[in-house]
């Protein structure tokens, strides 16, 4: 009698998000970091209302992406220096399951918050109200993509010293097309437009990463138990 | 028994010792090629109508541009290869593909950055088939820098091979998402190679160009990987041999 | 075939455009023969070391060689 392949998510999932509640602090960083940087851009830019308007949509985007980035690195990190690693890659249920388990907490953890908190960062920069919902939907979807995405990047260069410099940049060329049509989105709906299609392919893309990233992933991370 | 020939291809030494008879022949039929499609193209083909003699850069930007396409699908498959059969070789030539291809998309970007300048007055533009360069460049470079991070040999050829496999899945979606991105946001309707029918006296010597520049990729491929076969084969017998034949 | 242009100062001048092609020409001509040229030298310094690693080990060989004799 085998185990159900589900029963290494599940248990994954509550691992993760119990280790993340013990350590709200370092698990909420990726939050402020993602509410103080946009003070930075009226400090940098301007403060009048209508440009900040126009790009709006992009620079939420932009830093809901590093501030995923950010936290992207811890992924695999905590549990390769204490051990815990070696316990998931010998684990008997398939690998990727219970991958997909900790890249759902990360979500959890990561982007649900900023999805959340996006709202008011779209009040200080004076997003037009049409883009409110479209923001929110984009971003629920866009967050869990880049998240899976940067499972696979966490988990090539989990052994690396170093790691998290070399991991940004694998990732983020692979993050373009996420970002593409999360803001299209956005601005669709600013614009008058439809803005279901750019969504639905997010949706495609989100789908498609489901399927693959953990997988990836679960590859790269028999590499480094090889290593 | 028909997995023989395989198999001998998959021998560092085997491809050390052909290469070794095959490589000056080719090297030299490439670079007529090249030389005589690069004359060609500079001295004898006509100027375009309207964009006059900063044209002729599309003998270089073009199959520079195809090369590197191109070798990102060799390296991905050299890895998956190498992944597969855990082929030693094919990990050699994977990792002999990255700079090669990081070089041919530095020679895009630049030579489409310079035809710019004269074209619509500025070096850079942020279309579709520039954009979509960058970011292949990217992805070369970050295959590189997995593979130099690695210690363990074995490590690194099995991570750059999975990254480079991740790349090519992402490729087309990079490229249809930042076309379809580019559509969204130009301003008036600026095409690359803007000619949609090329004549014949300017067609025939790219034609020529391209066929020289996949030539010169596999002698550089091969170079590299001869260079890389000696890194890794150096404490084996017949690499001495290579040194000091066997006198006994 | 004929030549495009009148002379070969018409060539490099190319209408004004000739400082456009030609240093596109010359840098993309750099990178082609670096990339040819850096696997040779690295081949070479490479069958060099080996060369190097041979003599080291005929040299411990003979000095063991020497001690067994002596024995």
């Amino acid at each position: 009698m085998g185990h159900s392949i589900n029963s290494g998510y599940s248990a994954w999932l509550k691992r993760d998000l119990l280790l993340a509640y013990r350590r709200r602090g370092e698990a909420a960083s990726p939050l402020i970091f993602f509410v103080m940087v946009s003070t930075l851009i009226p400090l940098g830019l301007t403060p009048e209302s209508s440009q900040l308007a126009e790009i709006a949509a992009g620079m939420i985007w932009v830093m809901a992406l590093l501030a995923t980035l950010l936290s992207v690195d811890g992924l695999f990190a905590n549990d390769y220096q204490d051990g815990s690693l070696e316990q998931l890659l010998i684990t008997p249920q398939l690998l990727p399951m219970p991958v997909l388990g900790k890249i759902t907490a990360h979500w959890l953890t990561t982007g649900l918050p900023l999805t959340l908190a996006s709202p008011l960062l779209g009040v200080m920069l004076s997003l037009p109200t049409s883009g409110y919902l479209p923001m929110l939907c984009s971003l629920a979807l866009g967050t869990a993509c880049l998240s899976l995405t940067g499972a696979v990047g966490a988990a090539l260069t989990v052994s690396l010293r170093k790691g998290g410099l070399l991991l940004s940049l694998l990732v983020i060329p692979l993050y373009m097309p996420v970002i593409i049509f999360g803001t299209a989105t956005i601005s669709y709906a600013i614009d008058g437009l439809n803005w279901l299609p750019p969504l639905a392919i997010l949706g495609a893309l989100f789908a498609a990463s489901v399927a693959l990233c953990p997988l990836a992933a679960a590859g790269a991370l028999r590499i480094t138990s090889a290593n | 028994m028909s997995w023989q020939w395989f198999h001998r291809l998959g021998s560092p030494r085997w491809f050390y010792q052909t290469s070794t008879r095959w490589l000056p022949l080719l090297a030299l039929i490439a670079a007529a090629i090249l030389i005589s499609g690069l004359v060609w193209g500079l001295a004898i083909a006509p100027a375009d109508a309207k964009q006059g003699n900063s044209f002729r850069i599309i003998y270089i930007h073009v199959p520079a541009s195809f090369l590197a396409l191109a070798g990102y699908y060799i390296m991905a498959i050299a890895g998956a290869v190498g992944l597969i059969w855990k082929m030693k070789l094919s990990y050699m030539v994977m990792k002999s593909a990255a700079p090669i291809g990081a070089a041919l998309t530095f020679i895009a970007l630049v030579t489409g950055a310079i035809w710019g300048k004269p074209t619509w007055g500025t070096y850079w533009v942020w279309d579709a088939r520039i954009t979509s360069m960058l970011i292949l460049l990217f992805l070369y470079l970050g295959v590189m820098a997995l593979q130099y991070a690695y210690h363990s040999i074995d490590a690194a050829s099995k991570a750059g091979a999975i990254l480079a496999l991740v790349g090519t899945v992402n490729i087309p979606i990079i490229y249809k998402s930042v076309d379809w991105w580019y559509t969204l946001h130009q301003p008036a309707t600026i095409k690359f190679t803007s000619a949609p029918s090329m004549h014949i006296d300017m067609f025939l010597p790219l034609l020529v160009m391209i066929v020289g520049f996949y030539l010169f990729y596999a002698v550089a491929l091969i170079l590299h990987t001869r260079s890389e076969i000696l890194r890794r084969e150096r404490k084996t017998a017949w690499v001495r041999e290579l040194i000091e034949p066997e006198a006994r | 075939m004929t030549m495009y242009f009148a002379s070969f100062q018409d060539l490099l001048a190319m209408d004004g455009h000739g400082i456009y092609v030609w240093s596109a020409v010359i840098i993309s001509l750099l990178v082609l023969a670096w990339l040819i040229v850096a696997p040779m030298l690295s081949r070479r310094a490479l069958l060099k070391e080996v060369a190097r690693d041979i003599l080291r080990e005929r040299a411990r060989q003979s000095s063991s060689t020497n001690t067994q004799g002596e024995s």
